[in-house]
């Protein structure tokens, strides 16, 4: 009697163990050793869409490709070694099994984000006999940690960017000038410096107002922007004044684009309510030279060629001479 | 709490010679599951302020050096460990652990999250065996990713005043892979911690 009241006690706490590890809302798998599926819990069933019977007994990776077969073998051999658990997060692996967004509504990523577990499982020798794999929705988390760190990003290019043109602004810009001058200082390379500005700024907004002035320095940043490449580095200076820094130029390269932004803004009339503008720019140029003591030193080298160019008659190209050393 | 109440010599001999032994266990399982030769400096066992600790963290900057912890508890005795490499080749790190991904910031940050869980799996498990505990893992965290570790050592609101912390040194021979492993004790695991090492200095 008692051996039978026993029994129906181990029955029943099985039941309630069983009750649990399927219901329970993560993925429970249990792996033998040649990665034979041998539990598959009920969240698994719902998110893979394959019932218990359709796994078990099959090979993991033959049902799951997504699985990088070499990757798991690593991460599980340490377990059966050191008899440790091993883990994986969504930051190095946004999963481990694929599964669909299954919220249409407030579902915000394209599949499920997953934090796992692996532990080992030890028969009554102390041997381990299979791997259980623990399977962490962790969705949410992933969708607000990546949103913040976008926003974050954003926050960071707008504070960089010249709020009118959508250059840096001369703060960001000075910043990727210091930077540049000291990795020339170390390495012997050739970069230019461009300064340039609008001649006669102040006329165009005394004849046409402020906000047609406006137009024009986001003209010229466009065009700019078009004739540059994607190394080199353009700000807004301040009013009209604009800079480019052109990594890996020499100064005669430097002078060619120069040339082009020059001639594209000569020959380009700029359309304002109903007004046509004409405008010019006069350009400075100045290459790094050895002898040049601080990134403000190379900046006002190019501002005393820019000087030259507007003495000389403006809408022109002038280039700075370093003294010989 | 003052240190010479914190730690007797006693004591500090009895977790130097548990160290020991895990290190001597740990070493031999690595060697196995590395192919490679480990080098175990003697652990040093010592009280430190969350300050102290601080010290060590600013030595990490995102290029040289990697820290890395991870969290444990089991038996009421808590913890987390701090493992900082410097020095380390990944290219290096990869051959040891056979990882054969091609190198980029996601797999290095994989390659040293996989790296830490098995040197500390493999020193805690031979403590909790000597203290006749197990202890569950969390998963291994990345400083910096989230936040700033300095900062919350330093802060004024650091839970805790003085705690328990061993330290040990691995090197692989032959590789260019070292790092420093840092095993904080919570400062109220201390007693349970102390009751345990009680049973086995008598």
């Amino acid at each position: 009697m008692t051996k039978l009241s026993n029994n129906m006690q181990m029955t029943n706490d099985l039941r309630w163990i069983m009750d649990i590890v399927q219901n329970v809302d993560v993925g429970l798998v249990l792996l033998d050793k040649n990665y034979d599926i041998q539990l598959w819990n009920s969240f698994m069933q719902n998110h893979s869409a394959l019932y218990a019977e359709d796994v078990i007994g099959q090979n993991l990776f033959k049902c799951f490709s997504e699985i990088d077969e070499k990757w798991f073998n690593r991460k599980v051999e340490s377990i059966y070694l050191l008899k440790n658990s091993a883990f994986t997060t969504w930051e190095q692996r946004p999963y481990l099994f694929r599964f669909n967004n299954y919220r249409p509504i407030t579902g915000r990523a394209e599949f499920m984000y997953q934090n796992s577990t692996f532990i080992p499982i030890q028969s009554l020798t102390g041997e381990i006999t299979s791997i259980c794999l623990i399977v962490y929705d962790v969705t949410e988390q992933a969708v607000n940690n990546l949103e913040l760190a976008a926003a974050n990003d954003k926050l960071e290019r707008i504070s960089k960017t010249d709020g009118l043109t959508g250059l840096l602004d001369r703060k960001a810009w000075e910043y990727q000038l210091t930077n540049e001058f000291y990795r020339l200082q170390r390495y012997q390379e050739e970069c230019s410096l461009i300064i340039f500005d609008i001649d006669h700024f102040k006329k165009v907004n005394d004849s046409y107002g402020h906000s047609a002035g406006d137009e024009v320095i986001k003209y010229v940043a466009k065009i700019t922007q078009q004739c540059i490449r994607k190394t080199d580095f353009t700000g807004r200076y301040g009013g009209e004044k604009y800079v480019i820094l052109l990594p890996h130029t020499a100064v005669s390269a430097a002078e060619i684009l120069a040339e082009r932004i020059r001639k594209k803004i000569e020959s380009a009339t700029i359309s304002y309510e109903g007004l046509s503008i004409k405008i010019t720019v006069s350009f400075g140029l100045s290459q790094y030279n050895d002898s040049l003591k601080s990134a403000t030193a190379w900046i006002d080298s190019a501002d005393k060629a820019l000087y030259i160019s507007k003495e000389n008659g403006r809408n022109q190209v002038s280039l700075f001479t370093h003294a010989p050393a | 709490m003052t240190q010479t109440t914190l730690l007797s010599e006693d004591q500090r001999d009895c977790l130097q010679e548990i160290s020991n032994v895990a290190m001597g266990q740990a070493g031999d399982h690595l060697a196995r599951l590395l192919d490679s030769f480990v080098i175990l400096s003697v652990p040093h066992v010592a009280i430190l302020t969350p300050a102290e600790i601080a010290m060590a963290v600013q030595a990490i900057d995102e290029d040289s050096v990697s820290g890395i912890c991870q969290g444990f508890i089991g038996g009421g005795i808590a913890g987390e460990a701090m493992l900082l490499f410097n020095d380390t080749s990944f290219v290096d790190l990869a051959k040891l652990m056979k990882f054969e991904e091609k190198l980029n910031t996601l797999s290095e940050r994989e390659l040293l999250i996989d790296s830490t869980n098995i040197l500390v799996g493999a020193l805690l498990r031979g403590i909790a065996e000597q203290l006749d505990i197990e202890f569950s893992f969390g998963p291994p965290a990345i400083m910096g990713q989230h936040q700033e570790l300095d900062k919350v050592l330093m802060s004024k609101n650091a839970r805790w005043n003085r705690t328990l912390v061993i330290e040990v040194n691995y090197k692989i021979e032959g590789k260019n892979v070292q790092c420093d492993l840092l095993l904080v004790i919570t400062e109220s695991s201390l007693p349970r911690l102390f009751g345990k090492i009680a049973c086995l200095l008598d």
